[in-house]
């Protein structure tokens, strides 16, 4: 019990930048309804495994759309000791040890015309950019003021609020 | 009206905005190239109503093939040039905006060729959307439908946009080279393009399933996304749009130890 404490008085929990990014996943969710209505009407005539294919992928579309905008709230980074964990509901969740990281930098990236989950005001999963590479993305932008963190494997893009306070605190800590 | 009209103008004013929004990105929002979007929209209708049967027409008489017969009783070479009359044609039309002097001083380097050349196909593929809306409102099976059925003409105008956009800035890039790069743009465009056409064509002869024409043109459009990026990567680095102008290093260390 006593360790439990300790453990979360050392983590500190940073909340990202505010953005209306959960308004395009509800959107892309409507869009992929209004695809899925008419194949839906016009079942008959379509050969199973076509309307298998297309109302599956709809269907999957309208789902993860509203379920990544309702778990849009739950995006966060976990700071302590040994690691930073950036989490956005119960799918994503990537674990970056301190020990690991070469470099943070605050940037614009430069997206690629290949398709992500990113939309104006979210940007998640990995991402491909032209001037970067494949970041893996936990963020409430996808373009503007990205805070990449670079370690040997991977890159990730966050957007803190405090960007300030997170880098200053994970400095401490790789000091220590 | 046919419920087709309302989908054509929901996928142009989606496709404008999307490849205009793109292209307004990618080049360093300079907003600069929106214009040209303008440019290329009545020039399928020119092409398709105008000049191609007139053409096809001509040719017919000189070489004595009667026309309104079915492709199946033409001669290989008369159809050969039909099936040619499209790319050689409309890739000669699409990059006609560029007469225009103000249109022509846009393309001062590499970068400025290739987005002009994609304003300039997009334009070209919204004015196809209309075109094709209108030939396929004068079919009756296809005017009575409701236009919210017609996804799949979305989908495939949609795509289509870039994959102009592809081909006109293959050939633009060529004019801005000069010398021998005009020919070779030109006939690289003309290439991607009758690439971009054999299904279709070969599906309308009958030689191949009609819904292959649906996966070939999801293919041209992945090329078209693949040819994008490595052109727009080309020309980034040249221009330097691609650099992060302000770039704040917060914390860098050398002595981390490499993973295995």
């Amino acid at each position: 019990m006593e360790r439990a404490n300790q453990i979360e008085k050392t983590i500190r929990i940073f909340k990202p930048r505010s953005s209306y990014g959960w308004t395009w996943l509800i959107a892309i969710a409507l869009l992929s309804l209004i695809t899925l209505a008419p194949t839906i009407q016009s079942a008959e005539k379509i050969q199973p495994p076509v309307l298998l294919l297309t109302a599956g992928l709809a269907g999957a579309v309208f789902i993860g759309g509203f379920a990544l905008a309702f778990w849009f709230p739950t995006m966060r980074y976990e700071l302590d000791e040994q690691t930073l964990t950036l989490r956005y509901g119960p799918v994503l969740n990537y674990r970056i040890p301190l020990s690991q990281i070469r470099n943070i930098r605050r940037r614009d990236l430069s997206l690629t015309i290949w398709s992500s989950i990113r939309f104006p005001g979210i940007a998640l999963f990995t991402v491909p950019y032209s001037d970067v590479g494949n970041v893996k993305m936990c963020a409430t932008a996808a373009m503007k003021g990205i805070l990449l963190v670079e370690t040997d494997k991977a890159k990730f893009g966050i957007t803190p609020a405090d960007e300030e306070g997170l880098v200053t605190a994970i400095q401490a800590r790789i000091v220590e | 009206m046919p419920g087709i009209y309302i989908m054509a103008v929901i996928t142009m004013l989606a496709s404008a905005v999307f490849w205009g929004g793109m292209v307004h990105l990618f080049s360093g929002r300079t907003g600069r190239y929106l214009w040209l979007i303008m440019l290329g929209l009545p020039l399928s209708v020119v092409v398709n109503l105008g000049l191609k049967p007139a053409l096809a027409l001509w040719a017919g008489q000189i070489t004595n093939v009667p026309p309104g017969q079915g492709f199946s009783k033409l001669p290989w070479w008369f159809l050969f040039f039909l099936v040619m009359l499209t790319p050689v044609l409309e890739e000669l039309i699409k990059v006609t905006p560029l007469l225009l002097p103000r249109a022509r001083r846009r393309i001062q380097d590499r970068a400025a060729a290739f987005w002009v050349g994609i304003m300039l196909g997009v334009s070209f593929g919204l004015g196809e959307a209309a075109f094709v809306a209108y030939a396929a409102a004068q079919i009756p099976d296809y005017a009575s439908l409701p236009w919210y059925v017609l996804t799949g003409y979305a989908g495939e105008r949609f795509m289509m946009c870039l994959w102009h956009g592809i081909m006109t800035c293959v050939f633009v890039m060529g004019l801005q080279r000069r010398g021998g790069w005009r020919v070779v743009g030109y006939l690289a465009a003309i290439s991607l393009h009758a690439l971009g056409n054999a299904a279709p064509v070969l599906a309308g002869l009958g030689f191949i399933p009609a819904w292959v024409t649906s996966l070939w043109i999801t293919g041209i459009f992945i090329l078209a996304a693949f040819l994008f990026e490595r052109l727009r990567r080309q020309v980034g680095r040249e221009s330097g749009i691609t650099q992060s102008a302000g770039e704040i290093v917060y914390f860098a260390r050398a002595d981390v130890p490499k993973q295995p």
